[in-house]
C-alpha cells in the first residue's frame, strides 16, 4: 500500500509541472505586453501596476528564467498580492509589523466553494445511487422511463435559467427559501442551531443547481453499470446457486457497479469547481468561482494564476484520494495487478 | 446505421436534431422578419400571430432571432467538437499506436488538462482574447479533446491485439495503412458517441458564457444571449427566456438522446 | 419527473416550516406615519468595495458607502449649490489665490476624538503624497501651501487662481489623523475598519456578502433617523430584481423596461414599492477617433450627427426616460447653454454634407465611397445593454445614408486596455459623467492625449484649449458661465462626439421608507436620506440585536 501511495505521489510531479506550464502560458496569452491590459484609466496608476507586474513575473528576464521563477513561487505557494487597490494577499493571510492580519482571498473563498461542492457530492450520492439502481432493476418499465426522462432533462437544461425560475418560484411567488446570499441579515444574533439552519436554507438552491448535471450523469452511470454487471457470468452463477434476488443485486452487483464511481467522483471535481462561476454569481455567493470571474474581468493576474493553480492542486488531491479509495476497495489494484 | 436508428432513443434524438438543423439552415427563408431589424414601437410584445415568439427589448422579432441564433449555437457546438475530435483522434492514435514514451507524454498531458477546471480556463482565455464566435469555438475545442484521446487510445490498444490487425501487420502493412484502414474505422463507434455528447455540452457552455457576458456578442444572436437578455424579465416577458431556454434544452436533449441511443445500439455488450 | 417534484416538495416543506413569519400583506403603505428613529434599510450593489478609503479604492461601490461614513469640507445642497459640511464658512482672498476654511466647532470622530484642522491638513498631505496610490491627486497638487493657523482654520494657497478649487474640496473626504498617522495608506487595515464623522459608522463587513453601517451618535451633521444601512453584494441584476420583488431589499436602480413596463402592469409591486425619477448624472455619446480618416473631416462628423435620430434613441433605448443633450452638463443647470439645440435628424442634409466631402456611391453597392474606398467604420462599445442598443439603432440609421458601421462589443478591460489606450479604434459608444464643476480640461484639452488620459479621441481645437484654460482661472461666476457656454457651442459645432442622450436615474424605493422628496431635486433622490425614516408598523420582522 505504501509503495502504491509513493508511486502515485511521484506521478503527481510531472502533472504539477504541466499545470504550471499551462497557467504560465495563459498569462502570456493576453495579446501584446500583458502589463498593458488592465482595466483602469489612470495613467499613473497604470504605470505603477505595470511596474509591479514586471517585477512580479520578472518580465525583463528571458522566458525560461521567468518560468523557473514562476515555478519557484508556485512551489512555495507564494502568489503575491492582488492588483486590486486593496492589495490583499492572494492565497493566505499575512501579518504586518503592527500585527494587523490581512486574510488571503483564496483563503476566504475556498471554504465556501468546498462546502457547496461537498454538499453537492452528498446530494449526488444520496439521490443518484437509488435512482440508478431503481432504473436498472425496472429496465424499460415505467420507473426506468421516468427516471431516464428526468436524467436527460437534468443534463439538458441551462443551469442559470433553471436557477432563476426556482428563485422566482421558491423565493418570490412563495416564501419558502431565501433568494440569494449565504446568511440572513440577522445571522449574527441567531443561536448556533438557527445559524446552521439559516446557512443550509441559503444553500439549498445553489447546491441543487451545481449538483444537477452531476446528479443526472451519475444516475445514468449507475444504471448502465448495474445493467452491465447484471449480465456478467458470476451474477448468473449466483442466481443459479439459488441466492435470493436481494443478495444478488445488493451483495454482488451493486458493489461491483459502484467501484468505477469512485474514479468518476475524482474526475468530477474540476467540473464542479469550474461550474461554480455561474451558480456563485447568480446566487451572490463569495466563493472561488465569483473570485475568479471578477479577477478575469479586472485582469488581476496574481489572483487568476493563484486560483488556476490551487484549483488544479485540489483536483490532484481529489484524484489521489479517489485512487486510494479505489485501491482500498479493490485489492487487485493495491497489488499492482491492474497497473 | 439502420441498427443505430432502430433504437427509439437514437431515433428520437436524430429527429430532433434534424428538424432543428433544417430550421437553422432555412432561417433566411422562414424568418418572418430581419433578426436585427429594430422597431421601437413594438418593444416587448407578447407572442401573437405576427410575432410568434413575441418581441425583445428592441422590438426585434424573437422567432427570427431564434432561427438565426440556432445557426450560431449549433455552429459553436459542432465546430468546437470537430476541433476537439480531430485533436483527440490524432493524439489518441499516436498514443495508442506507437505507445512508449510518446504515449506516456500524451497521457500525462491529458491528465494535466483534466485536472484544471476547464470552465476557468475557457473563461480566462476568452476574456483575454476577446469573445468572438471563432475564439469561443476554438477555445471550447482546445479544452475538450481529452475524452476522445483516451477513447481512441483505448480502442487502438485493444484492437492491436486482434487477429486481423496482427495479420496485416505481419504482412508488412505500413503504419498509415494500418491506422486508417484498420484501426480507425473500427474505433469509430465510441468516437461518434462521444462527439455527439460533446456537442450537447458545448451548446450549454456557450449559454453559460453568454450569461457571464463572454459569449457571442451582440448584435449577433445566439440562443445563449437571447436567454441572457430575457433573464431580468423572467416572469414578466416570459417569452424572452422561455423559448431560448426550451430551444437549448430540446437541442441538448436531442444530442444526448442520439448519443446515448447510439451507444446502446452499437455497443456490442448491450446488443443482446 | 414525479420524483423530482416529490424531492423538491419534501425539501421545501422541511425548510419552509421554519421560515420567518412574513409581514401582513394588507399593510397600508400609503398611510401617514410620524417620523421615528430606528429600522434597517437594505440596498443591493453589484460589486464589493475593495476598501472604504475612497481616494484609494476608487470604484463607485466604495464611494457610495464611504459617503455615509466620511465628511468633506464642503458639499452640494439639493439645488447643487456649494455649502459648508465640516466647514462653517469659507473666504476667498481678493487675489483669488487663497481659500480659508473655518471649521464648525466641537466636532468629533466616531471614536470620540476631536476632529480638527490638523485632520484636514493630514488628508491633504496624504492625497498629494507620491507614495499614495490615488488617481485623484492632481487637483490637490496645485495647492502650493496648506496651513492650519488654529484648530478650526485651514488655509490653502494656489500658484494662480483655480476656479474648480471649491469643487475639489467638496470631493475630498477627510480622514482621521490619529488613526492613520504612520500607517501605509495603501494597505492599512483602516480601509476595512474605517472611523469617520458622518451619519453612519461601520458595524460589520461580511466579506463578499454585505456591509452594514450603524448610526453614528457623534455625527458632525446631526443624527440620521434610520438605525442601520445594509448594502448587500448581489452581482446579477436579475437576482437583485427578484430580491426587490420578494421584499428582501428596499432600494434598487431600475432599468427603463422595469420602470416603464413591468411596474405599471404589476399592482402588487406598485402597492409596496415607490418609483422615482432623478436627473441622470451621465450622458451617452458616439465619439470619433479624430486622428483617423475620415473623422478628421468635420463634414463627415456633422453628417453622422444629422443622420442619427436622438429622439428615436431616447424612445427606443430609454423608453422615453431621458433627455437630449447639447452641452456636456446636466440639463437645466447653470452651465448648460440654453441656446444650443441638438443636431436635428435630417438625412438629406447628412447626404449633402457627405457629397460635399466627396463621398458618393460610385460602385453601386449601396455604400458610399471616395477614391475607391468605402465609407465604413467600426463602433466599439462595452457590455452595457443601453450602449449596445444605441449602437444598433445608429447602425441602422447610418446604413440608410450609405455608411457601413459595424458594431463590436467588448468587455471593459479589453476595451480600455487594448483599444482606448492604444488608440486602435474608429469610433466608440461610451458615456461621460456630468460633473458639477464645468471644468472639463482633462477630457477636451489637446494636452490630455497620452495613453491612459481622457482625451483619447484626440480632440485638438486651439480655441477650445484657450477657453478651457481661461475657465480654470476665472472665479467670477457670470464670466465663467459665459466661457463655458461658448465652449459648449464650439464643441457642438465641431461635433467631435455625437451627444446621444442623458438617461434619468430610476430608483425604486420600498414604501416603508418615508420622508423622501418627490419629485427629486437636482441633487437627486438621496440628498436627504438622513431624514428618511421607517415607521414601526412597516418594519421587517428583525432579529433584535440583544
Amino acid at each position: 500500500m505504501i509503495r502504491y501511495l509513493l508511486n502515485r505521489l511521484l506521478w503527481m510531479v510531472p502533472l504539477l509541472v504541466g499545470i504550471s506550464l499551462i497557467s504560465f502560458f495563459i498569462m502570456h496569452l493576453a495579446p501584446g505586453d500583458i502589463t498593458a491590459t488592465e482595466a483602469s484609466f489612470d495613467p499613473k496608476a497604470s504605470e505603477e501596476s505595470r511596474q509591479k507586474l514586471r517585477e512580479l513575473y520578472n518580465l525583463d528576464k528571458p522566458v525560461i528564467v521567468q518560468y523557473g521563477l514562476w515555478l519557484k513561487r508556485m512551489a512555495t505557494l507564494d502568489f503575491g498580492t492582488s492588483f486590486a487597490s486593496h492589495q490583499r494577499p492572494v492565497f493566505w493571510q499575512t501579518t504586518d509589523e503592527q500585527g494587523n492580519v490581512r486574510k488571503g482571498m483564496i483563503q476566504q473563498a475556498l471554504p465556501v466553494t468546498l462546502l457547496i461542492n461537498v454538499l453537492s457530492l452528498v446530494l449526488i450520492i444520496a439521490v443518484a445511487l437509488p435512482l440508478g439502481v431503481i432504473s436498472a432493476l425496472t429496465r424499460n418499465r415505467a420507473p426506468d422511463r421516468a427516471i431516464t426522462f428526468f436524467v436527460f432533462i437534468g443534463f439538458a437544461i441551462p443551469g442559470f435559467w433553471l436557477a432563476l425560475m426556482l428563485m422566482y418560484w421558491t423565493g418570490v411567488a412563495n416564501n419558502w427559501l431565501p433568494i440569494s446570499g449565504l446568511h440572513s441579515i440577522g445571522y449574527e444574533n441567531m443561536g448556533a442551531i438557527a445559524q446552521i439552519f439559516d446557512t443550509l436554507k441559503h444553500l439549498v438552491l445553489p447546491v441543487f443547481i451545481s449538483g444537477l448535471s452531476g446528479l443526472a450523469g451519475i444516475s445514468l452511470f449507475v444504471r448502465n453499470g448495474m445493467l452491465d454487471v447484471l449480465h456478467q457470468d458470476y451474477i448468473t452463477t449466483a442466481r443459479a446457486k439459488g441466492l435470493s434476488e436481494n443478495t444478488v443485486v445488493y451483495g454482488h452487483a451493486l458493489r461491483n457497479a459502484l467501484l468505477p464511481l469512485i474514479t468518476i467522483f475524482g474526475l468530477s471535481i474540476p467540473g464542479l469547481i469550474g461550474g461554480s462561476v455561474i451558480a456563485e454569481s447568480i446566487f451572490a455567493i463569495p466563493g472561488m468561482g465569483k473570485l475568479f470571474y471578477d479577477a478575469v474581468l479586472m485582469r488581476d493576474f496574481p489572483v487568476i494564476m493563484g486560483i488556476l493553480t490551487i484549483g488544479a492542486a485540489l483536483t490532484l488531491i481529489g484524484n489521489l484520494l479517489a485512487d486510494l479509495a479505489y485501491a482500498w476497495a479493490d485489492p487487485r489494484v493495491r497489488r499492482g495487478v491492474m497497473q | 446505421m439502420r441498427r443505430a436508428l432502430s433504437n427509439p432513443m437514437a431515433f428520437g434524438g436524430f429527429l430532433i436534431i434534424a428538424v432543428i438543423m433544417m430550421l437553422a439552415l432555412a432561417a433566411p427563408l422562414i424568418a418572418p422578419f430581419d433578426p436585427e431589424a429594430i422597431d421601437v414601437k413594438s418593444i416587448l410584445l407578447p407572442p401573437s400571430s405576427t410575432h410568434w415568439m413575441g418581441t425583445d427589448g428592441l422590438g426585434r422579432d424573437v422567432f427570427s432571432r431564434m432561427l438565426f441564433g440556432a445557426r450560431v449555437s449549433l455552429m459553436v457546438g459542432i465546430v468546437a467538437v470537430g476541433i476537439a475530435t480531430l485533436i483527440g483522434i490524432v493524439l489518441g492514435s499516436i498514443s495508442g499506436y506507437y505507445r512508449g514514451w510518446v504515449d506516456v507524454f500524451i497521457m500525462r498531458l491529458v491528465d494535466v488538462m483534466l485536472s484544471i477546471p476547464t470552465f476557468f480556463l475557457i473563461l480566462a482565455v476568452i476574456a483575454f482574447l476577446t469573445p468572438s464566435i471563432w475564439n469561443i469555438m476554438i477555445v471550447i475545442g482546445l479544452t475538450s479533446w481529452m475524452g476522445v484521446t483516451r477513447l481512441v487510445r483505448a480502442e487502438f490498444l485493444s484492437l492491436r491485439n486482434r487477429e486481423f490487425v496482427m495479420a496485416s501487420e505481419t504482412l508488412g502493412a505500413r503504419d498509415g495503412r494500418l491506422i486508417f484502414r484498420h484501426l480507425l474505422p473500427n474505433s469509430l463507434t465510441p468516437i461518434i458517441v462521444s462527439s455527439v455528447l460533446g456537442v450537447a455540452s458545448a451548446v450549454l457552455v456557450e449559454s453559460g458564457l453568454s450569461f457571464l457576458g463572454l459569449g457571442v456578442q451582440a448584435p449577433q444572436s445566439s440562443w445563449g444571449n437571447i436567454l441572457t437578455d430575457g433573464k431580468e424579465y423572467i416572469e414578466f416577458a416570459w417569452w424572452l427566456s422561455l423559448f431560448p431556454g426550451l430551444a437549448i434544452l430540446i437541442t441538448v436533449l436531442g444530442y444526448n438522446l442520439l448519443g446515448e441511443g447510439l451507444r446502446d445500439a452499437l455497443d456490442p455488450r448491450s446488443s443482446n | 419527473m414525479s420524483f423530482t417534484r416529490l424531492l423538491c416538495l419534501t425539501l421545501l416543506t422541511l425548510l419552509a416550516g421554519c421560515g420567518e413569519p412574513q409581514q401582513d400583506p394588507n399593510v397600508d403603505y400609503d398611510q401617514v406615519y410620524p417620523a421615528v428613529d430606528g429600522g434597517n434599510m437594505i440596498n443591493a450593489m453589484t460589486g464589493e468595495p475593495s476598501g472604504l478609503i475612497p481616494m484609494i479604492a476608487g470604484e463607485s461601490a466604495a464611494s457610495a458607502i464611504a459617503s455615509n461614513i466620511f465628511n468633506s469640507l464642503l458639499k452640494y445642497d439639493k439645488n447643487l449649490e456649494l455649502e459648508g459640511e465640516l466647514a462653517e464658512s469659507w473666504t476667498i482672498s481678493p487675489d483669488h489665490r487663497t481659500i480659508t476654511f473655518k471649521l464648525k466647532p466641537d466636532m468629533k470622530w466616531a471614536d470620540g476624538q476631536p476632529l480638527t484642522s490638523a485632520d484636514v491638513l493630514f488628508t491633504w498631505k496624504l492625497v498629494t503624497d507620491e507614495n499614495t496610490r490615488t488617481p485623484y491627486g492632481s487637483d490637490y497638487k496645485l495647492v502650493i501651501k496648506a496651513e492650519t493657523p488654529d484648530t478650526r482654520t485651514f488655509r490653502v494657497s494656489y500658484q494662480e487662481p483655480y476656479a474648480p478649487a471649491l469643487d475639489t474640496w467638496a470631493g475630498l473626504q477627510i480622514l482621521p489623523k490619529h488613526l492613520l498617522e504612520g500607517q501605509d495608506i495603501n494597505t492599512t487595515a483602516f480601509a476595512r475598519n474605517p472611523v469617520g464623522s458622518h451619519y453612519y459608522k461601520l458595524e460589520q463587513w461580511r466579506n463578499g456578502e454585505r456591509i452594514s453601517l450603524i448610526r453614528n451618535p457623534l455625527a458632525t451633521q446631526g443624527e440620521a433617523r434610520i438605525e442601520r444601512l445594509v448594502s448587500r453584494f448581489i452581482p446579477d441584476a436579475a437576482s437583485q430584481f427578484l430580491e426587490l420583488m420578494a421584499d428582501n431589499i428596499d432600494t434598487m436602480n431600475l432599468n427603463p423596461i422595469q420602470y416603464a413596463r413591468i411596474f405599471p402592469s404589476r399592482p402588487d409591486l406598485t402597492q409596496k414599492i415607490g418609483l422615482y425619477k432623478e436627473l441622470g448624472n451621465s450622458y451617452t455619446y458616439l465619439g470619433f477617433n479624430l486622428k483617423r480618416k475620415p473623422f478628421d473631416d468635420i463634414r463627415i462628423r456633422q453628417a453622422i450627427n444629422y443622420a442619427i435620430n436622438k429622439q428615436e434613441l431616447i424612445d427606443g433605448v430609454l423608453l422615453g426616460l431621458g433627455e437630449p443633450v447639447s452641452s456636456p452638463y446636466k440639463p437645466g443647470t447653470r452651465w448648460t447653454n440654453p441656446e444650443l439645440q441638438p443636431y436635428p435628424y435630417d438625412a438629406q442634409k447628412a447626404i449633402a454634407l457627405l457629397k460635399e466631402a466627396g463621398y458618393a456611391d460610385h460602385d453601386g453597392d449601396g455604400i458610399l465611397d471616395k477614391d475607391g474606398k468605402p465609407l465604413t467604420f467600426e463602433m466599439l462599445t462595452n457590455q452595457n445593454k443601453q450602449r449596445e442598443m444605441s449602437a444598433v439603432l445608429i447602425q441602422r440609421r447610418l446604413k440608410e445614408i450609405g455608411i457601413d458601421a459595424r458594431i463590436r462589443v467588448l468587455e471593459w478591460a479589453s476595451f480600455i486596455g487594448r483599444f482606448i489606450k492604444t488608440g486602435e479604434f474608429d469610433a466608440v459608444v461610451l458615456g461621460w459623467s456630468l460633473s458639477l464643476d464645468p471644468d472639463q480640461y482633462s477630457i477636451w484639452h489637446s494636452s490630455q492625449q497620452a495613453p491612459g488620459q481622457f482625451n483619447f479621441i484626440g480632440y485638438n481645437n486651439p480655441q477650445v484649449d484657450r477657453l478651457l484654460e481661461q475657465g480654470r482661472l476665472e472665479l467670477d461666476i457670470e464670466k465663467r458661465t459665459k466661457i463655458y457656454h461658448e465652449f459648449a457651442r464650439l464643441l457642438l459645432e465641431d461635433s467631435p462626439i455625437v451627444y446621444l442622450y442623458a438617461g434619468y436615474g430610476l430608483p425604486a424605493i420600498h414604501k416603508r421608507i418615508k420622508g423622501i422628496d418627490d419629485p427629486a431635486p437636482p441633487a437627486g433622490i438621496g440628498h436627504n436620506s438622513h431624514e428618511w425614516y421607517i415607521p414601526q408598523p412597516l418594519r421587517r420582522l428583525e432579529i433584535s440585536a440583544q
